[in-house]
């Protein structure tokens, strides 16, 4: 059989054009299909389509068995990955395991042997990040349990079966309970959501601990329901850590998306256009062990993904990556706040360094049928220093570094970004975000993104610049003068002063009528900044009558009350509550209550009126 | 023919052929996840770097430093861990848990090669069993981040400890930390002179060298002609007190020839100056091989006075050890 060559967008297409077909949300609400019927069907497609890929890979040597596809092909497939040396390391741990355990039944015993000599003379680097170790531990925990009693000369790190178990269980259980009780340090990534998902859902179908399994099902559902509360018709919104530029200035290509569309529905593919979405490489296909996984979402989950009857407030507790030097704590709190409408959302860290590298502070994301439907600012800064308070190598080379694999750390024209000198105020559906740039800083400019397909854009005598999207409105005041920059897809917007700062708020037809009346109400009110001496303090009075006060690294103040993010819960909103170290967390669609306790491994489900 | 010294002041002369482990961490070559790294890992030379021999794991593990016991038994600090092999270098054991992760450096007890500490980003660990157990001995500091250990050859539960806020000092085998010089400021690596016992010297993020000569209760810098003022690693010459070599980050590498007291650049030839890791070759101390970040390692035959690419092209040679 030929090997036939298909470019990563030609794959994007053919993906699109076979799933835009029967299984659109908008069609199906036609034909009255239940929420899980809709799943099944798109389940069912996500294989069919992946099981005609080419790409090398164990999640496309999945489908194609699952589907009963080239199953020849299939298998020789797999021999390479048994055999090629070119690949290895903690992705292939958790994929190479998790393809034999839904599998092995298809599998000549020839084969078997190979998959398990990979982990015997393969190595399988832990890695450094939190994603690595969860695809390194969930792969050796289900490797060990799947060849038990088996010495030490039997495994790649030199370790008996049981050894391995004992610690992978161990870090795992560590995990979970890290991350139900303070968070993720990878918290919130479009991309990396699919390497914390896909695991713990190989783990809960093949886990044979019963405890275990639980977890695991506990932990997809925490993670799901978590993107669930910030997730608007397939975008994850507002503040993330581990976020990707391109997936920045268009939110539905990230990763997350394709899970958003399985086990949401959200968006309808219909709409999806090649050019907003496109798979990457490393976060396609993955989601077939979604798609082949037993784990069902449960349906107050659902709820909390798509119900954007009433705008709502969500608040979230995070925590950075472990600060290893130059810091107080080894894992400081991130305050998440997030105000979500049926047509936008608006949410934001609250700045700073919380995460190195991939940082994305805050944003205004709306429902739109065109890509690049997000509205932004950030500080491209950079250090040695910043990464070094991460990473263990020498700080003075880190930055050269990471360029190598990150190729835009250093770009002053980098969408992505960590700075010490970026801060943010939140209230509903405006936001302050202040910038004070050191003089020694190696960038010196701030930067906006402004898609070019806004039906509108209009920068208004009164300072304020306004946008149309569809029916969502933004008002954008500078502080500070400013420049247009022409860009492929967007209007960079540029300021170079180092004492700068934007006010933002978001309406939309549904809240405010016309685009005009938004505009009207909003230019009753000017900021106001003081920024002598080491001041930058703004005071804005926003087109609902709330005065908000801000000072750079000083107070937040809403209505003369200063704002103390150490009263934020683990999770608080009207969909999910939280609080922070209880590992109890308690989901709702209104009807419904969904209680995960990670303390005692159980999981609650009760009507809300018997409560 | 050289000399070694193996006990508490105890100088065995023992005819020998030199052994020079290199651990590069990564390379331009290398690719994450990637089984087929040759160009990363383990590297053993015992030609004097005629010919350098791949180790153990050819997958990357970010290997920072590796070291063999007077037992034979050869030590690595990892990303992974800290792994240990008992058939030089062809296979390899995990020695530690999930517990400890980005060990930087390990150093051996000479007379107990089942001793050893693991100098980690979470601070420092003891084994004495060989690494069957390990156990996290970091009471005493302030930041536990420790970049380099060194045991004082004459007091084995004497140690040093190069961490981010200063020199420590345990005097009971890692139980506990006092701070004793260099406070505040980010250490990167320490040693002890090979030769006279109370001497020690530490190199430093932005503040040169530091240099103790009364067994390290003071500590005080020496930077004179040092122009580049972060020093990574640090050498010293068996066969004459007096000389010392320190690799900088951008200054390559600068030689004293009267005890530390002085440094001038000898950097002829050496076309990255990033020099992470030195050895003098115990044997023949003319010869001296310096690890570049990102450049590969470097060979002088004339004490420092010329420098000529020797291998591993790209590579970060992170650390440098020879016996």
């Amino acid at each position: 059989m030929g090997e036939v060559k298909t470019s990563m967008v030609g794959r994007a297409f053919l993906l699109l054009i076979v799933m835009a077909g029967s299984v659109s949300d908008h069609s199906m609400a036609q034909t009255s299909l239940t929420t899980e019927s809709r799943f099944e069907q798109r389940r069912q497609r996500l294989i069919d389509v992946v099981s005609q890929e080419r790409d090398r890979g164990f999640f496309t040597v999945a489908a194609k068995l699952s589907a009963g596809r080239d199953k020849d092909f299939a298998l020789a497939m797999l021999d390479s990955l048994t055999t090629d040396e070119s690949i290895g390391g903690m992705f292939y741990a958790y994929s190479a395991i998790g393809t034999y355990l839904r599998l092995w039944n298809q599998l000549p015993d020839s084969l078997v042997r190979k998959l398990r000599q990979a982990y015997r003379e393969r190595t399988m680097y832990r890695g450094d990040t939190e994603n690595h170790w969860v695809a390194y531990y969930t792969g050796l925990y289900l490797a060990a349990q799947t060849w038990p009693n088996e010495d030490r000369s039997q495994w790649f790190n030199g370790k008996s079966s049981m050894e391995n178990f004992k610690e992978s269980e161990e870090w795992l259980n560590r995990w979970m309970s890290t991350t139900a009780t303070i968070g993720q340090g990878e918290f919130d990534s479009p991309t990396y959501f699919i390497v914390f998902m896909t695991p713990m859902l190989t783990l809960f179908d093949f886990a044979k601990d019963p405890v275990m399994k639980r977890k695991a099902q506990m932990t997809a559902d925490l993670l799901f329901a978590d993107f669930a509360a910030e997730h608007l018709n397939g975008n994850y919104c507002g503040g993330h850590s581990r976020d990707y530029p391109d997936d920045i200035v268009n939110p539905l290509s990230a990763p997350a998306a394709l899970w958003a569309w399985l086990y949401f529905g959200e968006p309808n593919m219909e709409l999806w256009q090649e050019s907003r979405y496109r798979p990457r490489y490393r976060g396609g296909w993955e989601t077939v062990f979604g798609a082949m996984s037993s784990y069902r979402l449960p349906d107050v989950i659902h709820t909390m993904a798509t119900d954007r009857s009433k705008a709502y407030v969500h608040t979230e507790t995070k925590r950075t990556r472990n600060v290893i030097r130059f810091g107080q704590e080894k894992n400081p709190p991130v305050y998440k706040y997030t105000y979500m409408t049926h047509d936008y959302a608006l949410g934001s860290l609250q700045g700073g360094i919380l995460q190195p590298i991939q940082q994305h502070t805050w944003d205004v994301t709306y429902r739109s049928d065109k890509p690049n439907n997000t509205i932004f600012t950030l500080h491209p800064f950079y250090s040695g220093r910043e990464l070094a308070m991460f990473f263990p190598e020498e700080q003075k080379f880190l930055a050269d570094e990471v360029d190598r694999y990150h190729l835009v750390y250093t770009d002053p024209n980098k969408w992505n970004s960590s700075s010490p000198y970026e801060q943010t105020f939140q209230h509903k559906n405006a936001i302050i975000v202040l910038y004070s740039i050191d003089k020694n800083a190696n960038h010196q400019h701030i930067d906006g993104f402004f898609p070019k397909n806004l039906d509108e854009r209009i920068e208004h005598s009164s300072g304020w610049i306004f946008c149309r999207a569809g029916s969502v409105y933004v008002a954008f005041f500078p502080l500070r003068p400013y420049q247009w920059i022409e860009e492929k897809v967007d209007w960079r917007w540029r300021s170079t002063a180092l004492k700068n700062g934007i006010v933002l708020e978001v309406g939309s037809s549904d809240e405010d009528g016309t685009f005009e009346a938004f505009r009207n109400h909003v230019m009753q009110s000017k900021p106001a900044m003081n920024s002598s001496g080491n001041d930058l303090i703004v005071n804005y009075e926003t087109r609902r009558g709330d005065v908000m006060k801000f000072t750079f690294d000083g107070k937040r103040r809403l209505n003369g009350k200063a704002i103390d993010f150490k009263t934020y819960k683990f999770f608080n909103g009207p969909f999910i509550q939280s609080e922070r170290g209880s590992g109890i967390i308690r989901m709702t669609d209104g009807k419904k209550v969904r209680e995960l306790n990670f303390k005692k491994a159980t999981i609650k489900e009760w009507q809300r009126s018997q409560n | 023919m050289c000399l070694l010294v193996a006990s508490a002041g105890v100088e065995l002369l023992q005819a020998r052929q030199d052994t020079i482990y290199m651990s590069v961490l990564n390379s331009h070559k290398h690719r994450l996840g990637a089984l087929d790294n040759p160009t990363v890992g383990l590297f053993v030379t015992t030609d004097a770097g005629a010919t350098w021999n791949h180790k153990g794991w050819r997958g990357y593990i970010r290997t920072f430093y590796t070291e063999a016991g007077s037992d034979g038994t050869l030590w690595s600090a990892c990303g992974n861990g800290v792994l240990r092999s008992t058939d030089r270098g062809n296979s390899w054991r995990v020695t530690t848990g999930w517990q400890i992760t980005e060990a930087l450096k390990i150093k051996i007890e000479a007379l107990k090669p089942a001793v050893a500490y693991a100098a980690t980003a979470y601070g420092v660990f003891k084994t004495e069993n060989g690494g069957e157990t390990w156990k996290e001995e970091n009471k005493g500091f302030l930041k536990p981040f420790v970049s380099d250990i060194v045991i004082d050859r004459l007091h084995p539960n004497r140690l040093f400890a190069a961490s981010e806020d200063g020199v420590y000092l345990s005097t009971n085998g890692g139980t506990g930390w006092l701070r004793v010089g260099i406070d505040g400021k980010g250490v990167r690596t320490i040693a002890q002179h090979p030769v006279i016992k109370d001497l020690f010297f530490a190199g430093t993020e932005d503040e040169g060298i530091f240099v103790s000569r009364d067994g390290g209760k003071s500590w005080n810098a020496t930077n004179s002609g040092l122009i580049h003022l972060t020093v990574y690693c640090i050498a010293c010459d068996r066969s004459n007190p007096d000389i010392l070599y320190v690799g900088t980050h951008g200054g390559g590498v600068y030689r004293s020839s009267d005890g530390g007291k002085s440094w001038s650049p000898r950097v002829k030839g050496l076309s990255n100056l990033v020099v992470h890791s030195l050895v003098v070759l115990p044997s023949n101390s003319s010869v001296l091989f310096a690890g570049t970040l990102n450049g590969g390692l470097f060979k002088s035959s004339d004490g420092g006075e010329h420098w000529s690419f020797n291998s591993q092209e790209e590579a970060q040679v992170w650390g440098l050890w020879a016996k």
